[in-house]
């Protein structure tokens, strides 16, 4: 293990550690949780449906849910619906990223810089992301282009300010050594901030991989004519509820897999602090 | 013997009293009002005149309502009033058969806009002047759904076009940057909207209404099955001060304008803006304009529910004379 990486180590508790003997279960046994809650979840689901008497069109049932479902994957709409949102989801949170990542970098080499940039960053963000969907679909079209900018915007914020805040973190005396060791700027960055940034990355990147989903829906529903979020917006139409609960819950699934692909990504990148 | 002094006085008071009795009216309990909140399905507009001059002369008072105007979407309103939570909204008449395909029980029982208000407007060099011309075009349409896009399929269905050869897109509602930025070549709309706009901006263009093809129903007064069962007096005071309000509209649009003044933030405010929504009210009129005010056209409903099973969105049995009723509306003009 490098020194750097020792030192974090020491200085942070790992998740493992945090756990204590009550809490901390078998891998199998949390495997198994899954299914369970699940279940659980959705018979809850089914008895408040019939002990409150709903009319479908208001909260239908798992069961009136479950045969919409089964009919939308065996045409094939909802496969084709979730690959659009799918493919808007990851290219928005590409870009986000990537220009996330490039500005953070800048703003943590400069606190000047930050301060004078950052209030502009803010205010960006404090404008309603339902305000300028529909700005963006005039400038930009209704194409996949608006949707992957909107998605865009929504997971820049939070990676940018953990990829500021992750640079930032490599300890000074760290620094100190490797300035002492005549490394150049692209060593320091590579073999010491950029390791040390990476837990604060990853914690970043797991928000705006959610969030990007949250992009694209919002994206589709100003101006779609296909995707997840045209799904829901057709089942509010139509009055079809079951048909709105599909595409929420495959919304969820893909919010989740991201979520999950993320936290894969983690344990490989940051396998030596478990 | 000569009465008293006293005893006249006492005789004549009586007698005072007796005859005022008489020429009061009959003391009644005064008519409970009931506040209503109804969903208008669209943001304040001049379109809304005929609720103002209702509200404002208050013919809504007279028959015991005290109106709230809800401006949230149209659906939510076929909801709410499919659920038994309020008693009426306002919608476009294809939400009906969409509705009821769903369980909603839900009963249209007057048509305001007697003629369907969706046209195809693009600007006059695009040549589009009637439906054969938009073949291999790019159509944009606000919303996959809703009152626009039923007319837009009534127009293809009616006028034979292959949608396949055109590039239908959902554009939101910015038909007018849409074609003044050539993102589209036509675009479907509201006829008392966007044409207007457009001409206000100088601009030449060509409508194609969908009413001359096929008209189909538009908005009106929607209740539920358990409102016209147990208080069928409710829906026919609705109607009748509508239909009052409906009528001075029609009759004096100068006097609605200055009434809808006092329910639209904004209008009155600034000359430009009130010359544009005079036109729309108008425009808007035009299209209200009945042989009866407030009633649905069977044939209508009957094209409305060919073009939504054409479409696809309604499969089964809908029967369009369970979609509507004239009761209200023919007796509360007879």
């Amino acid at each position: 293990m490098a020194v750097w990486q020792k030192t974090l180590t020491n200085a942070e508790p790992s998740a493992k550690d945090l756990e204590t003997g009550a809490t901390r279960l078998r891998p199998w046994t949390q495997a198994a949780l899954v299914p369970v809650t699940l279940a659980g979840f959705v018979g809850l689901w089914a008895l408040f449906v019939r002990l409150t008497s709903y009319p479908p069109f208001i909260l239908p049932g798992p069961d009136r849910v479950w045969v919409r479902f089964l009919a939308l994957a065996a045409d094939g709409t909802l496969w084709r619906q979730a690959v659009v949102t799918l493919s808007e989801v990851l290219a928005g949170l590409v870009v986000g990223m990537c220009v996330a990542f490039v500005l953070g970098y800048l703003l943590s080499r400069s606190r000047t810089v930050e301060r004078l940039v950052a209030p502009y960053i803010v205010a960006s963000q404090s404008v309603p992301i339902v305000a300028i969907a529909p700005l963006l679909v005039i400038w930009f079209g209704t194409g996949a282009t608006s949707k992957i900018l909107v998605s865009a915007l929504i997971v820049f914020f939070p990676i940018l300010i953990s990829c500021i805040a992750g640079l930032r973190s490599a300890e000074p005396d760290l620094r100190d050594l490797m300035r002492a060791l005549a490394a150049t700027r692209w060593q320091t960055f590579t073999k010491l901030e950029l390791p040390a940034a990476m837990p604060m990355l990853v914690s970043g990147l797991k928000v705006g991989a959610t969030l990007s989903v949250i992009g694209a829906v919002v994206g589709e529903f100003v101006g779609a004519d296909r995707g997840l979020g045209f799904l829901v917006k057709q089942g509010q139409g139509l009055y079809d509820t079951p048909l709105m609960f599909v595409a929420v819950i495959s919304l969820v699934v893909i919010a989740m897999s991201l979520y999950g692909l993320v936290a894969l990504v983690e344990r490989y990148l940051l396998a030596w602090k478990q | 013997m000569r009465p008293s002094p006293r005893r006249s006085l006492f005789l004549l008071l009586t007698v005072l009293a007796m005859v005022a009795g008489c020429a009061a009216p009959t003391a009644t309990q005064p008519k409970t009002v009931e506040h209503i909140r109804l969903p208008m399905g669209y943001i304040p507009n001049v379109q809304f005149a005929p609720f103002y001059v209702a509200v404002d002369k208050g013919y809504f008072a007279a028959e015991g309502i005290e109106l709230e105007f809800d401006y949230s979407y149209e659906t939510d309103g076929i909801k709410l009033v499919g659920a038994g939570q309020l008693p009426f909204t306002l919608a476009s008449g294809e939400q009906v058969p969409l509705a009821r395909a769903q369980g909603l029980p839900v009963v249209y029982v007057l048509q305001w806009w007697h003629q369907f208000p969706v046209v195809v407007v693009s600007l006059a060099e695009k040549n589009i002047t009637k439906p054969s011309d938009l073949t291999g075009r790019r159509i944009g349409v606000p919303i996959f759904g809703g009152a626009s896009y039923i007319g837009w399929k009534g127009l293809v269905w009616k006028a034979g076009l292959d949608e396949s050869t055109m590039q239908v897109s959902d554009i939101g509602y910015t038909q007018v940057a849409a074609l003044t930025q050539d993102k589209v070549d036509a675009a479907v709309c509201y006829a008392n909207n966007e044409p207007i706009q457009l001409k206000r901006m100088g601009k030449s263009i060509n409508v194609i209404p969908v009413a001359e093809y096929t008209n189909l129903v538009s908005n009106g007064i929607v209740t539920n099955e358990a409102t016209i069962a147990t208080r069928p007096e409710l829906v026919r005071a609705m109607v009748r001060a509508f239909l009052r309000g409906l009528r001075d509209t029609i009759n004096n649009p100068d006097e609605a304008f200055t009434i809808s003044k006092k329910f639209i933030e904004g209008l009155g405010k600034d000359a430009e803006t009130d010359a544009a929504q005079k036109q729309v009210l108008a425009a808007s009129i035009e299209l209200w304009q009945a042989p009866q005010l407030g009633a649905s056209d069977p044939t209508a409903w009957q094209t409305t529910v060919t073009v939504l099973k054409q479409m696809k969105l309604l499969t089964g049995d809908v029967s369009a004379d369970k979609l509507y009723t004239n009761q209200f509306v023919d007796e509360v003009n007879k």
